[in-house]
């Protein structure tokens, strides 16, 4: 076992391990940050409601420069940068309670926000020298300049090993001349610092050349940096998305992020810890469209009945509380282990990604539903919130992709484990592009354990149910890695079962906890809504992992790939009634 | 100038409130407190004034432990300083009320002294009258423009269809309305600043109070809309109907 390895929750649960001690008791936040918080959540509140209007935001598609401007006074723009730089020094759980709170308000403003602080400085947070970080993270802090996070290009998005970008090293001047241009870059028009992926040729101990990824720090006054024009989107039409061009941009040596050639590494783990950002937002958008749409119901009578009476509107409604309660469960227990800093959360922090984006697309898309024609006309905020939302499954990491990496970096540590597949299994997924890079090994020596600590007696057969489902995740997986060994990377009908099977545990998990530990607190009367949506939870999720599972061996996706293959030759549906 | 701003701690406007199973009192469980927005308005007018005149602001506020977090909003605005008058509950009298902040009031020696207008919550409007009799000292309230040049004091109020301007000098009680000003959001910077301030805590025996509660009650559920008619012949009909039973013309 390596010494640096840090111990994954998710990624022992594919080997069977059911390391509890890092999900129980469920984590609660410190007395005074939560003071603070509550006190600039209540401000921003304020601020927000007196002066920020999304309708106008959304049709002139711009953020006022006054909100940005007033938003740099309030200190939004300095929440994460540790206080000895002029932040704020707020934990990650305050950071993403605060994204939540200001995208009730407006997803837009907070996505500027969001992609200042998780993204686009998150890497000179994590890898910037001292001497950096005491250049830049005071006036980042203050908003003074706002930052971009600068990865994705044309022939790079999920693939990094695709970036065209380069970086050549002039020995003489003692910079890189960096060129190649980046799309779809958040706060790409506006944002004076970016944290930019490039590829420099890098010579190998034999001193053979190799194209290797390096984080670099570039600013707007380096002469050839340049925006293109804001991009039409669909939604979160007032935050800034534009190309961002490097031409020749001479980039001093002091400005590389980390180390030479180890870019890829940086670009991961900043995602890792940012998506949490985005999660968070995510259920402070389902938020605001719930309170309208409850308004509407609470009102609105058909048969002389409001519409909130009815069974398939309650259904609609309680479906959104029970997956809201798991998300947000799974949410700040995963910011939680970024915020101890010992254990490794990179599969929970993409699947809190995964289940908050498509809980957010489903819950807003139900509320439109519930509200009816109402929902799809302009002059009513419904149809704006689904349009805002609709980025959140594809943006930093598209869920198919993360799917992948939850299940194949789940059972990478599994196919270590089994010795005669381990070698053929590794390499492969090493080479899934951006996916791995992860440290694996460490719970091999430890001894499968199928039981979790004790819970509240209210809580026993969701725990039983957790259990249980856990244990047949890792026989599952176990199965699967034998049958497809190293070609399980292109079975991913496969892989996306097992990941969706390791979510639902993960939110069984959270909530059980969660739960758990509120009982604790308040005592057993005072939970029982809370016991109800975690019992409801965890009967959905169980029957869903039952089916994911059972789905492993019987299915039908030599069918559906033949189909696909089929319509891929004919480019269009060719049928018609005869 | 040396200015005390008298504030209250009230429930959320946006919060649902609950009763006790007694109906004698607010269920507190879940209840989301603030500070009382008219404060706010007071909170904003000491800074302004500090901010032209120098000085100091100090926020007084009594009640349970809880209130702390609203001082610590008014003190994340920019106050300097804090007196927290230690209270198992808000007393139901605003009387009692009256005496104990009256007593930290006179120790401090303050040139003038801003309050809301009211508390949402009970809605007594009775502080700064209540105050200038204990202490002797004039009150102006409904304030919605403030002057003061020297010792003079020119404050404009708002009254029924009218505004009244009136003059007297300081010290004084100042209760500030809506339009006053516009209240500051607290920032980051201001809230990490407030931490570090000390809020001095005051234990204090309270008067026994000549007011007592006795019931608190829902307010009437809303019933359902009334359709009159749907030509002009319903219009007669109509004013009878909003002029008699819902008395809104």
């Amino acid at each position: 076992m390596s010494k640096n390895v840090k111990p994954s929750f998710s990624k022992a649960l594919f080997s069977g391990v059911l390391l509890d001690e890092l999900v129980f008791p469920y984590p609660e936040m410190d007395k005074e940050e939560k003071e603070n918080f509550e006190l600039m959540r209540e401000s921003f509140k304020k601020f927000a409601q007196d002066k920020i209007d999304s309708e106008k935001i959304d049709k002139e598609a711009q953020i006022p420069q006054e909100i940005i401007d007033e938003m740099k006074e309030l200190g939004l723009f300095g929440m994460i940068i540790p206080e000895e730089y002029d932040g704020f020094g707020f934990s990650t759980t305050a950071y993403v309670k605060m994204l939540e709170a200001v995208t009730e308000q407006d997803p837009s403003v907070a996505l500027t926000l969001g992609a200042h602080q998780s993204i686009g400085l998150k890497a000179l947070l994590m890898f910037g020298t001292e001497e950096q970080k005491k250049k830049y993270l005071p006036k980042l802090a203050t908003g003074e300049m706002i930052a971009a996070y600068c990865l994705t290009e044309p022939g790079a998005g999920s693939d990094a090993a695709g970036i065209k970008t380069r970086a050549v090293r002039d020995e003489k001047k003692g910079v890189y001349v960096l060129n190649g241009s980046k799309i779809w870059i958040t706060n790409g028009g506006i944002a004076d610092f970016f944290t930019v992926f490039a590829k420099e040729p890098i010579a190998d101990t034999k001193g053979d050349e190799h194209d290797k990824i390096s984080a670099f720090i570039v600013t707007r006054d380096m002469p050839g940096v340049s925006s293109g024009k804001e991009e039409d989107k669909l939604g979160i039409k007032g935050s800034s998305t534009t190309e961002v061009f490097f031409d020749n941009v001479e980039v001093p040596f002091e400005n590389l992020l980390g180390q030479r050639g180890k870019g890829f590494k940086v670009a991961m783990e900043v995602l890792n810890s940012g998506r949490l950002g985005l999660a968070g937002g995510t259920l402070g958008g389902i938020r605001k469209v719930l309170k309208d749409a409850m308004d509407h119901i609470t009102q609105r009578e058909q048969f002389r009945k409001k519409l909130a009476e009815f069974e398939l509107i309650k259904k609609k409604v309680s479906q959104i509380a029970v997956d809201m309660f798991a998300a947000e469960s799974m949410i700040y227990l995963t910011t939680a282990m970024i915020d101890r800093g010992d254990v490794d959360y990179s599969l929970e922090s993409a699947m809190c990604k995964i289940k908050a984006t498509e809980v957010g697309w489903e819950s807003i898309n139900e509320c439109l539903q519930m509200v009816g024609g109402l929902g799809y006309m302009n002059e009513y905020p419904f149809q704006r919130a689904l349009r805002d939302v609709r980025i959140n499954p594809i943006f930093e990491g598209t869920n198919e992709i993360l799917r992948l990496f939850i299940a194949l970096a789940g059972m990478q540590e599994r196919g270590e484990y089994l010795k005669k597949i381990g070698g053929a299994l590794k390499d492969p997924i090493k080479g899934f592009g951006l996916l791995t890079d992860y440290a694996t090994e460490w719970v091999v020596n430890r001894v499968t354990t199928e039981r979790i600590r004790d819970v509240h007696p209210s809580l026993t057969k969701a725990k039983a149910d957790f259990e249980n489902w856990a244990k047949n995740l890792h026989f599952a997986a176990e199965r699967v890695l034998i049958h497809y060994g190293k070609n399980i990377i292109y079975r991913e009908m496969v892989s996306e079962r097992l990941a969706n099977a390791a979510i639902d545990l993960y939110g069984m998990i959270a909530t059980i906890s969660r739960v758990d530990t509120l009982i604790k607190k308040k005592g057993e009367e005072k939970c029982q809504r809370e016991i109800q949506l975690c019992n409801a939870f965890a009967e959905q999720a169980w029957r869903r992992i039952r089916r994911n599972l059972l789905m492993t061996d019987k299915n039908i996706d030599k069918d559906l790939k033949e189909i696909a293959e089929f319509m891929t030759e004919e480019k269009q549906y060719p049928f018609e009634t005869e | 100038m040396n200015i005390a701003v008298c504030v209250k701690q009230v429930p959320d406007t946006e919060t649902r409130i609950k009763l006790t199973d007694d109906h004698k009192a607010v269920n507190e469980d879940d209840i989301n407190f603030i500070l009382n927005p008219y404060d706010e308005f007071a909170v904003e007018e000491a800074l302004q004034l500090k901010e032209k005149n120098d000085g100091e602001v100090t926020i007084i506020s009594l009640g349970p432990d809880r209130v702390t977090s609203a001082i610590r909003s008014a003190l994340a605005m920019g106050a300097d300083k804090a007196i927290h008058i230690k209270a198992e509950q808000h007393p139901a009298d605003p009387a009692v009320t009256a005496e104990a902040l009256a007593a930290v009031l006179k120790e401090g020696n303050y040139d003038l002294i801003l309050l809301g207008k009211q508390a949402i919550d009970d809605d007594h409007t009775q502080m700064a009258s209540l105050l200038a009799e204990e202490l002797d000292l004039p009150a102006v309230t409904v304030v919605i423009k403030l002057d003061i040049e020297g010792d003079k004091i020119t404050a404009e109020r708002e009254i029924d269809g009218a505004h009244e301007v009136v003059e007297c000098s300081l010290p004084a009680i100042i209760a500030a309305q809506r339009g006053l000003n516009e209240p500051r959001y607290a920032s980051l910077k201001g809230i990490m600043r407030a931490k570090k301030i000390q809020i001095e805590a005051k234990e204090m025996s309270l008067a026994d109070g000549q007011l007592e509660i006795v019931e608190f009650n829902y307010p009437p559920q809303k019933s359902a809309g009334k359709i009159v008619g749907d030509s002009a012949d319903a219009v007669p009909e109509l004013l009878r109907l909003l002029h008699e039973e819902a008395k809104v013309i």
